[in-house]
């Protein structure tokens, strides 16, 4: 497979316009050096959307980038250096205390009149996103790893809300020395000292209802599956879509995902029950109302979350939700009926009220041509109904993929093999380990649900050893893992789980949920070719419990358990049928 | 000046009273000011300094057509006050010196301006600093009007009781004459944040309460601005992008020689440096040779290194920078430098008719870091070869648009964060580049000209919207 670099500095770019909005460039930048590869992707996408995707192509949808300025990583640099601030950055301090330090910090003076002017300019929603210097290298995601936060920008007083921006940019600053991001470093084999940050500032996608700011609807599309379900294939690729900010998306809430070869084909499960429970009923906004609690170091400060009766009230429920009659027990597109909305996006999948899909196919088709492989794209739409309906998506971000095609065959006939811990026929990743001699795992007779996020700290702390005496380890947990509900998974985040080499995603008669097949830490799996193998209690071969009960215990916490094995395990999966299977 | 000389500000005891006796010259010192040297300066070359800015203005007033009324108006400060302030001397003496306050018009705001102690200082040089500072302050758009005031008095004579005693003694004269929101004095040549202080506890003493905003230039810890020491400097480096950006020219592929290294100029040399640019020269006092040098170093200047080789009145010392590799250069070594800005940033009249020649052609830019470093014979050569000056007046306003920002804090006792500060520097800084820019450029003349008639412009508006004329 072809990869291409796209690394672009600042001088490709042309210097922060102080009227910001009322000038023609979509980007610009503030400083000299790179501007890391989030903001490389944006500028090359800028060229192609204007010229692949001019105002028509799609009917009523129109797409391009929001408008964005980026500060280099020359700012960072100085940033860092003129504060002294690698000594606590380097520091085993807590990340709030890292946070902390980075807040009392002082921006370059060459860059704070820029801030200000922006200020000064703008009242609209602002996102601070990272873009950090090694995501250029593009074949080692970050998803997740840095922070982004979204500022409402609408204080009366320019002061308030230049002090707000500059909160969050040094928010971001800091997240490139927060546990979870120092910990991914360790595994990349890369040292923290050697990251340098850049920061896009970008007017948010979306629209105001009451105290409440969000797109209709956001979306991350991938052209490679390796979760395929049903007649799509791989390369098929794969849609998730959620209502509101993209954080319900990112952070593994539940969305919509399909095919977008198959727009209309509705997931597997069991029962309209099932459904119903595992499709979107809240969603994120930023939060445009009375001032939250004065948190600069929390992303979520200026968030808000909600319920579908608000985003109903709001009126935008109407193009994207589906009805539950309960009397006969089926969905029903659109919001006519009363009954329980169900988050489908039929509208604009199934009655293709809008061409979305076809847009995102597109899209993703252009980006491949672009990045020269596979590749993950983000979005935000905004609806218009005041003149029939018409639609603007923004472009937030694309993302090359990392897609292992080496030959690995597993037979169905090694499920029968007496040495299987661990066989599934729903495996991602693609390849043969033989030198793992560590298996975590959540023990099955003391899960429950409720514990989960006990679950989650006490896998952080073992993780946290294994890396330290740099030993990988096979992971076992029940549910969704990285749910960020804690009744569908464990929420752990990707620092909690970053040492391990594979993992299963199994389900207990006690946590029977549709798996997030990998999908939280989709990149991350991907990037360090992790295998990961999703077994049902109900399927068999079943997990050997017994052989794992009577293993050499390392530690042991409350719900989880640490054993060593005495020779090493054979983890094979093949990417091709999605067989895998691990071997004692 | 630009309000008050930074060399006062910061710096290890700056704002401790200093007694030295000296032949002494004023060449931007970074913490103390151990010399100043008589300049050339208009005073002492017999020309009034006020005389010269009335036909500074009337100049502007012609170019506006203002009224008679208004010409006659603003010609003339509105209020002026002279007293006299006994001192105890210490050995049963008293000595009376005279205080001056000029205030020159306040019609866009309470009156802004410094309080001089030097010997040479007259009742017309006061006159002429407080017109320059209404027009100042209008150009750079801040709501303040212009004043100046002072005492003939060498400081560094005086016991620091003395000080403290006529420091005193001038508030007890003004107080009801001054005041946040009539008046608000600030430091000036030879006056140093520790005189602010005895200044502002004399007047709450009086008037019986806390009034940090009645004075500026007071330390962070009694309600001075968080950046006050930078911000000439920094003021100067935001104006000096714009204009390489208007020239086309990005910061990284342009040099800079620099005449002066006291606060103003190391203020420079740090965010110049910081956009990209490369400061190849820099000249100041030397103490010892009783002169001036220069130190070139081709591939760039590191501030930090130079400052690690600097004594605390702002001397290179001259063995040590050769130890660094500079070059050891005659003290007008600096205008002759094949760079793309000249900053002069020490002395007025630095750059006259007889050495105007020696400035290299590359040379394309001169921003004023100093007061009047350019005389009006050089000027006009400067401007026939094409050179953009960026006058003083706006150049180095960075001062008092600080402590402006100094003032708003202290009145509202709620302080700013140094971005805050640094951002609301530059984005005035800039706004005024840009207004007084587009002026020059639209009427075809100077730019030292478009911020005179853009200043005076401002006043006799505020004066003509009040009903005054």
């Amino acid at each position: 497979m072809t990869e291409k670099h796209i690394k672009i500095s600042s001088e490709q770019l042309p210097a922060f316009d102080r009227k910001f909005f009322d000038h023609l460039e979509i980007a610009t930048c503030i400083g000299s050096g790179f501007i890391g590869g989030k903001a490389s992707g944006l500028v090359v996408m800028r060229d192609t959307l204007a010229e692949h995707f001019p105002t028509g192509t799609f009917d009523s949808m129109t797409a391009n980038i929001p408008r964005f300025t980026v500060i280099a990583t020359d700012i960072f640099d100085r940033f860092m250096q003129q504060n002294q601030l690698y000594d606590v950055a380097m520091s085993d301090a807590s990340d709030d205390v890292i946070a902390h330090a980075f807040q009392e910090a002082e921006l370059p003076a060459e860059m704070v009149g820029d801030l200000m002017a922006l200020s000064q300019a703008i009242h609209t929603p602002l996102a601070v996103r990272s873009s950090s210097l090694l995501e250029d290298a593009m074949y080692e995601p970050f998803a997740g790893v840095y922070e982004t936060k979204m500022i409402p920008n609408n204080q009366t007083s320019k002061e308030s809300r230049f002090q707000v921006l500059v909160e969050a940019i040094k928010f971001v600053y800091a997240s490139v020395f927060f546990k979870g991001a120092r910990q991914y470093m360790k595994a990349l084999g890369k040292s923290q000292t050697e990251e340098k940050m850049a920061v896009i500032i970008q007017e948010v996608i979306g629209r105001r209802f009451d105290d409440r700011f969000y797109p209709h609807l956001s979306g991350v599309a991938r052209s490679y599956n390796f979760y395929p379900m049903g007649r799509a294939g791989a390369e098929d690729g794969v849609v998730e879509l959620a209502l509101g900010l993209g954080k319900t998306i990112v952070d593994g809430g539940l969305a919509w995902s399909y095919s977008p070869s198959f727009p209309r084909l509705m997931p597997v499960v069991g029962s309209m029950g099932e459904l119903l429970k595992t499709t979107q009923t809240s969603f994120w906004a930023v939060n445009m109302g009375e001032p939250p609690e004065y948190n600069p170091i929390a992303e979520t400060e200026y968030l808000t979350g909600a319920g579908l009766k608000q985003a109903e009230s709001d009126g935008v429920l109407k193009n994207l939700a589906s009805t539950y009659r309960p009397q006969d027990d089926r969905l029903v597109t659109g919001i006519g009926p009363d009954g329980p909305r169900v988050m489908t996006f039929a509208p604009i999948l199934a009655d293709n009220v809008l061409p979305l899909n076809d847009l995102v196919k597109a899209l993703l088709r252009r980006c491949e041509a672009v990045a020269g492989s596979e590749v993950e794209i983000e979005f935000a739409v905004t609806l218009d109904t005041s003149t029939g309906l018409t639609a603007h998506l923004g472009f937030l971000q694309m993302r090359p993929m990392v897609v292992s095609k080496e030959q690995v065959t597993v037979a169905a006939e090694e499920f029968s093999d007496d040495r299987v811990l661990a066989a599934s026929d729903k495996a991602l990743g693609n390849g043969i380990t033989s030198d793992i001699e560590d298996i975590v795992y959540v023990m099955p007779d003391s899960f429950e649900a409720k514990h989960t996020r006990t679950i989650a700290r006490e896998l952080g702390i073992i993780n946290q050893q294994l890396i330290e005496a740099g030993r990988k380890y096979l992971l076992i947990g029940y549910g969704r893992w990285g749910s960020s509900d804690p009744w569908l998974g464990i929420p752990v985040i990707w620092s909690h789980i970053s040492g391990s080499a594979a993992i299963i995603e199994a389900t207990l008669p006690t946590m029977n949920v549709d798996l997030s097949q990998g999908s939280h830490f989709f990149h991350n799996l991907t990037s360090f070719k992790i295998c990961y193998i999703m077994v049902k209690h109900t399927a068999a071969p079943a997990i050997d419990w017994q052989w794992l009960e009577n293993q050499k215990e390392e530690s042991r916490a409350q719900f989880v358990r640490h054993v060593h094995l005495e020779n090493p395990l054979t983890i094979k999966v093949d990417g091709r049928t999605g067989r895998g299977v691990i071997l004692k | 000046m630009a309000g008050v000389p930074p060399a006062f500000y910061g710096g290890r005891a700056a704002w401790q009273p200093t007694v030295i006796k000296a032949n002494l010259l004023y060449w931007g010192f970074h913490g103390k000011v151990r010399q100043v040297r008589k300049a050339p300066s208009m005073a002492t070359d017999k020309i009034n300094p006020f005389k010269l800015a009335q036909s500074h203005f009337d100049t502007a007033a012609e170019r506006l057509d203002l009224s008679d009324e208004s010409r006659q108006f603003l010609r003339e400060p509105m209020r002026e006050y002279q007293f006299a302030i006994p001192v105890h001397t210490g050995d049963g003496t008293v000595k009376v010196y005279r205080g001056f306050r000029v205030q020159h018009n306040d019609a866009r705001g309470p009156c802004k301006g410094g309080i001089r102690f030097h010997p040479m200082e007259t009742i017309d040089q006061v006159r002429a600093q407080a017109m320059s500072m209404s027009w100042k302050c209008a150009v750079v758009e801040i709501p303040l009007g212009g004043a100046m005031g002072g005492v003939p008095c060498d400081p560094h004579t005086l016991s620091g009781r003395m000080q403290e005693e006529l420091c005193r003694g001038w508030v007890r004269q003004m107080f009801s004459n001054i005041g946040p929101v009539r008046d608000i004095p600030e430091p000036e040549i030879m006056t140093n944040p520790q005189h602010m202080v005895w200044m502002l506890d004399e007047y709450e003493t009086l008037t019986n309460g806390r009034y940090p905003g009645f004075i500026t230039g007071k330390p962070v810890s009694v309600g001075g601005s968080l950046g006050r020491r930078e911000a000439t400097g920094f003021g100067l480096v935001y104006m000096l992008r714009e204009a390489l950006r208007r020239k086309e020219f990005r910061p990284q592929d342009t040099t800079m020689s620099i005449q002066g290294f006291g606060n103003v100029a190391q203020s420079v040399i740090k965010l110049y440096t910081q956009i990209g640019g490369k400061v190849t020269c820099v000249s100041c006092w030397n103490q010892t040779d009783q002169k001036p040098y220069s130190f070139r170093k081709d591939d760039g200047l590191d501030l930090e290194q130079l400052l690690l080789i600097t004594n605390e009145f702002g001397e290179i010392d001259k063995e040590k920078a050769e130890g660094i590799s500079c070059e050891v250069l005659p003290g007008d070594a600096w205008m002759q430098q094949e760079v793309d800005i000249l900053v002069p940033a020490a002395l007025e009249h630095q750059i006259g008719a007889e050495n105007v020649g020696s400035i290299n052609p590359k040379v394309k830019i001169i921003a004023e870091g100093a007061d009047a470093p350019i005389t009006t014979d050089a000027d006009v050569i400067l401007n026939e070869k094409g050179i953009l000056i960026i006058p003083d007046f706006i150049a180095n306003s960075g001062g008092v648009i600080c402590s402006y920002f100094e003032q708003v804090q202290s009145n509202m006792n709620y302080y700013w964060s140094r971005d805050e500060v640094f951002g609301k520097l530059d984005v005035k800084m800039t706004s005024a580049f840009i207004n007084v820019y587009e002026l020059a450029r639209k009427r075809q003349i100077s730019m030292r000209e478009a911020a005179h008639f853009f200043g005076v412009a401002k006043v006799a508006e505020a004066c003509r919207i009040r009903g005054w004329i």
